[in-house]
């Protein structure tokens, strides 16, 4: 019932606001929360609980109990009691089957306890086995509390915002606000941050209003301000979170009617709210008597007072109709009442200081914990230290003899004191252990108003005290937080080439490589790599990893990095790398073209780039060689083209002289490509005749354009990555990561001659050195499958029934018309011909080792 | 793991900015027995308390460091640069 | 030509065309985002001290000198010596400049007023330099330019 206007209410009667509750009109004023505009209507019933469907009112006023969660368009497990007030909500209750008045689930609270105790689902709905599918949607149709909506699609933008702050202050009550302005007096930048419903100023001090969700290393808090997540990197973190109202435990505590003293503050002095007709008061402090002038002003006759600290109560018992408070019985003594205001004293909130590593300690003068110990960097001020004032500490329960009535430890998850004595009866009687197997603060207050009076329950029935029974570990989210505000933008970070676009634009299917977007082909991946063969293909390659090494030292260094000699190259040459790790096991592979007595130009594998450059400067971080690593691999666009034709191709575009005399295989030249200052590599891991071009990558669509003009009439085109592997199969080339793994060494990969054993040291040397001592355990070798099927990749090698190796490679070539591949098999049948029984899809096919590339195996298309 | 770890070039910087390959080793000066070989490869002190570890700040300055860090609280209590010969 | 040229786009032939890996990306962006890839970067070893250009400092032996794409030769031409070692590194380098403090702390952790600095912006190793009033300029590996131009045109969406 609302009540004349009242001086600080926060309604703004001028201004209507109406939303729909279950389809019927609500209407509210401007400065009401969802929750005051419905009660104004008169609703009471908010809720009905997790496990026994009963009616639940509002409790706490202030987003800390279940009590109030609603559906809000489609958003589950929205707290109303500060839920601003919308014009259009589309609002409903959630967790009824039926309505909030008429809870058809309600049965479980009449028949369902015995049925339903603590821990019932480990003992239940186990058998019949088969019939699980049919419990399973049972459960998952009466489970939980809120529903999502899957096909909501997303409704919401969640941004993540860095800030920096020399003082953090979480909460704005009187000493949060003191000591924000002391640290603003003090000339630091000074942060504020409060979730209550009135934005506070405050002079030279920043606001936020928002929750700060826990606080990490390196000062780190995250702040829930609704869309908005703030990351702050906070020099001092000062909490002032206050304390917690503590419900207390008696038969009837969850009844509609039943509140903690700041839902009279907010009914009465907020919305201008009566809070009930008839009152009773039992408070352990003086947060229940500071409600007495409210109700007045409300009108409520007040019928029944108890100090705590003055009375001593045994038995406190509330009885009620259709789940409403109707009386309440004080040691015998039984009053007629709607509204029980009930408090247990405050319990500090903590938690954001364990989270920080303090401890936490019972302070039983006070029955309440403290944090103590505080590490550096975070300070904690008013009642979360512990000033909550003078109160009684209130008893475990008040249940005395009463047999009748539920007494709720925790109304989240409607576990009963009768449960919490189960479960110590049953063995659970460590906190920890009791806590999982009730379930108590595993709901949505995550502890607030069931943690402490949990404690004093197992000290009671253990026959010990709080001290020992201690709390259980604090993590965060001190509130719930919507996932949607932790994932923020859905941005990953992707690399694409210069020429990305021309792929696009050319039909081609686009897969990744690591972080990498590489075309997998053009649409048909067997006549691509047929075109390299007949007449010309061209490839980008741009995603290579590209290092400078510059320096007097840099052949040195490359021989200490690598089991390669490099020492003699000549300017201009180019050899093939596999870099190593300490242990001998393949790291990456790539080419290294000498580029001038001091520099050299070194490729690595497209994902391999960071971890080789980093590798590099690592060990010369330790060797302090004269050599600099630079990496150019995003400098440099770079494209591969191959095939007969190739040469000619090269006349169109270039000056150079490209006769086989002027520029042999294995060369490295340097020339303007299409206009762009270039390096021309000429190798061959496609097995035709080919040229690789790297030149700046500006310029990568324009010289890819020239390639596909001047070279139209010439046959070329594209190729992307599958045709790659075919070709490259086809010549019998090991791509590091497919046909060799973390333990994969080059001798064992038929690579012996990488490996210049007689060299003083290298990376790798003393571990090669020794699979040299104790022999082989398997090799790399190649296959081709006497019935044309195409294992597939990771197939077993059958050996005495048994498996006995791998297939790391197979590809069916067009080239070869065979289905051809690379496994690893043991030593004695990695010769020519040698006998390979394969496993392929349940059954066996035969297949003969290969020790020598499948298609031109001397290479002369390479060097023609 | 979110704590800051103060760079020799940049300062305080979030440790995600960083790659880590673990506890400084000795490499062997030459020829290592076997059992020397596995040791220097494998076997880690892995302490709970201060470690000597290899830094780099990958999306920084890119330089390699040496760190001293309790691993039971992620205090960083000194950096070096590795000394130029 | 120098061993080394093949890295250097302002030596390319006139009728070559140059295209920015942002291109596309920036063709619906709001205003006040630039472009600034046409921007020549060199990559600076050894004595680091006295350097003509816009200079950024990552180690005592290690520093980024930016200066026009017209000014590149001429630039690049007066940081070699001194036992020096320059590689031209402009082609690797995408940029960008924008507007607003609140547009950068959605971007990055960095603290905005102990810049130039590297560090992480959009998940990406960035050289972030701050202008006069709230102008910053960003530059990122070209290879992730697509990336980060999407990531501040969203930014700069959410905070429309």
């Amino acid at each position: 019932m609302r009540l004349e206007p009242q001086q600080g209410e926060r309604i703004d009667r001028s201004h209507e606001v109406s939303f729909t509750f279950h389809g019927a009109s609500v209407r509210g004023f401007e400065g009401d929360t969802l929750a005051s505009a419905l009660y104004a209507e008169g609703q009471r019933i908010f809720s009905r609980s997790f496990k026994y469907h009963r009616p639940r009112g509002l409790l706490c006023c202030r987003g800390t109990c279940p009590n109030c969660m609603v559906q809000v368009d489609g958003t589950p497990n929205v707290r109303a009691c500060v839920t601003p007030i919308r014009e259009g909500a589309s609002v409903e209750a959630q967790n009824v089957w039926g309505s909030l008045d008429h809870d058809l689930l309600a049965i479980t609270d009449k028949i369902g306890g015995p049925f339903t105790p603590v821990g019932f689902y480990y003992r239940t709905m186990i058998r019949p086995r088969r019939a699980w599918p049919l419990y399973e949607k049972f459960l998952r149709n009466v489970a939980g509390l809120g529903k999502v909506d899957k096909h909501a699609g997303r409704a919401s933008r969640y941004d993540v915002e860095h800030r920096h702050a020399e003082v953090l202050v979480i909460g704005g009550g009187e000493s949060g606000q003191a000591a924000a302005r002391e640290a603003a007096a003090e000339g630091r930048h000074t942060v504020l941050v409060d979730n209550g419903p009135d934005p506070i100023e405050l002079e030279g001090v920043e606001t936020i209003q928002g929750t700060a969700l826990g606080t990490f290393e390196g000062g780190l808090v995250p702040v829930d301000a609704g869309l908005v997540l703030y990351r702050f990197r906070a020099g001092h973190v000062v909490v002032a979170a206050g304390a917690v109202e503590q419900p207390l435990l008696f038969p009837g505590n969850d009844l509609v009617g039943v509140v903690l003293p700041e839902a009279v503050r907010r009914l009465v002095g907020r919305w201008s709210l009566r809070p009930g007709t008839r009152a009773v008061v039992i408070s352990a402090d003086d947060g229940g008597l500071d409600t007495l002038p409210y109700l007045e002003r409300a009108g409520t006759e007040i019928a029944e007072v108890v100090d705590l600290r003055e009375t001593r109560v045994h038995e406190i018992a509330a009885q009620g109709r259709g789940g409403r408070l109707a009386s309440v019985e004080l040691d015998g003594l039984k009053v007629g009442c709607d509204l029980l205001v009930v408090s247990g004293g405050r319990q500090p909130a903590y938690a954001l200081l364990a989270h920080a590593g303090a401890r936490v300690e019972y302070d039983d003068g006070r029955g309440i914990f403290v944090p103590t110990d505080l590490p550096p960097g975070i300070e904690v001020v008013g009642p979360a230290a512990g000033e909550t004032g003078d109160a009684a500490i209130p008893a475990a329960t008040y249940n005395g003899a009463a047999k009748k009535g539920k007494c709720f430890v925790c109304i989240c998850e409607d576990v009963t004191d009768k449960d919490v004595k189960r479960a110590i009866a049953e063995g659970f009687d460590s906190i920890e252990l009791a806590k999982r197997y009730t379930t108590v603060t595993m709901g949505p207050c995550q502890g607030k108003l069931c943690h402490v009076p949990s404690i004093r329950l197992y000290a009671r029935e253990n026959e010990t005290d709080e001290a020992t029974i201690g709390t259980t570990t604090a993590r965060p989210p001190w509130q719930p937080v919507e996932l949607g505000l932790l994932a923020g933008r859905p941005h990953e970070p992707a690399q694409r080439t210069a020429i990305h676009h021309r792929h696009k634009e050319l039909g081609a299917k686009m897969m990744w490589t690591g972080s990498w977007r590489r075309p997998h082909s053009y649409g048909d991946p067997a006549a691509e790599a047929k075109n390299v063969h007949d007449s010309l293909g061209v490839i980008d390659v741009s995603t290579l990893g590209k290092l400078i090494v510059s320096g007097p030292d840099s052949a040195a260094f490359l021989e200490r990095l690598y089991p390669n000699r490099f020492g003699d190259m000549k300017a201009g040459r180019i050899r093939y790398g596999v870099l190593n790790s300490d242990a001998g096991r393949i790291m990456d592979d790539g080419t290294l073209a000498r580029l001038s007595e001091e520099d050299f130009y070194v490729t690595t594998t497209s994902t391999g780039a960071g971890a080789v450059v980093e590798w590099f400067e690592w060990w010369n971080a330790i060797w302090r060689m004269d050599v600099e690593i630079v990496n150019v691999t995003g400098a440099l666009a770079a494209v591969n083209v191959a095939g007969p034709n190739a040469r000619e191709l090269m006349t169109r575009l270039t000056d150079l002289d490209v006769s086989n005399d002027a520029f042999m295989y294995l060369d490295a030249k340097h020339a303007h490509v299409a206009g762009a200052p270039s390096l021309l590599l000429r190798i061959g891991f496609v097995g035709e005749l080919g040229y690789e071009i790297h030149f700046p990558s500006p310029y990568g669509e324009h010289v890819w354009n020239e390639i596909l003009a001047k070279g139209a009439d010439l046959g070329v085109k594209p190729f992307g990555l599958e045709p790659q592997r075919i070709l490259r199969l086809e010549k019998m080339h090991i791509l590091v990561g497919q046909d060799t793994d973390s333990e994969s060494n080059v001798l064992e990969a038929s690579m012996p001659w990488i490996a210049k054993l007689d060299k003083d040291d290298f990376v790798g040397k003393w571990s090669l050195e020794h699979v040299l001592e104790r022999g082989f355990r398997e090799q790399l070798v190649g296959f081709e499958m006497e019935n044309g099927v195409v294992p597939a990749e990771g197939g077993q090698i059958v050996i005495d029934g048994r498996p006995g190796g791998r297939v790391t490679s197979a590809r069916w070539s067009n080239q070869l018309d065979r289905a051809i591949g690379m496994a690893w098999v043991p030593p004695n049948l990695a010769e020519e011909d040698a006998e390979l029984t394969i496993k392929v899809d349940g059954s066996v096919e035969k297949a003969r080792v290969r020790l020598r590339p499948f298609f031109d195996p001397e290479g002369e298309h390479l060097r023609t | 793991m979110s704590f800051l770890l103060p760079c020799p070039n940049c300062g305080p910087r979030p440790v995600d900015e960083f790659t880590c390959t673990g506890e400084v080793t000795v490499r062997p000066k030459s020829d290592p027995t076997l059992r020397d070989l596995t040791d220097y490869l494998y076997f880690k002190n892995n302490v709970a308390g201060v470690q000597r570890e290899w830094w780099c700040h990958r999306l920084g300055c890119e330089a390699w460091f040496t760190a001293d860090r309790d691993t039971r609280t992620n205090e960083v209590l000194s950096v070096e640069v590795p000394a130029k010969k | 030509m120098s061993h080394l040229d093949f890295l250097s786009p302002d030596l390319a032939a006139d009728d070559a065309v140059w295209r920015s890996p942002l291109e596309r990306a920036l063709a619906h962006a709001p205003e006040g985002v630039e472009d600034l890839t046409r921007t020549a970067v060199f990559e600076v070893r050894g004595d680091v001290d006295g350097l003509e250009g816009e200079v950024v400092r990552l180690t005592p032996e290690r520093a980024y000198v930016l200066c026009p794409f017209e000014e590149a030769g001429r630039v690049r031409m007066r940081l070699t010596g001194a036992g020096r070692v320059v590689v031209d590194a402009s082609a690797g380098w995408a940029g960008l400049r924008v507007h607003g403090e609140t547009l950068m702390h959605r971007l990055t952790d960095l603290d905005l007023n102990a810049l130039p600095a590297l560090g992480a912006l959009a998940h990406v190793r960035a050289l972030v330099i701050r202008d006069e009033g709230d102008s910053f300029r960003l530059y990122f590996a070209q290879e992730y330019g697509h990336s980060v131009a999407e990531a501040v045109i969203d930014a700069a969406e959410g905070l429309a």
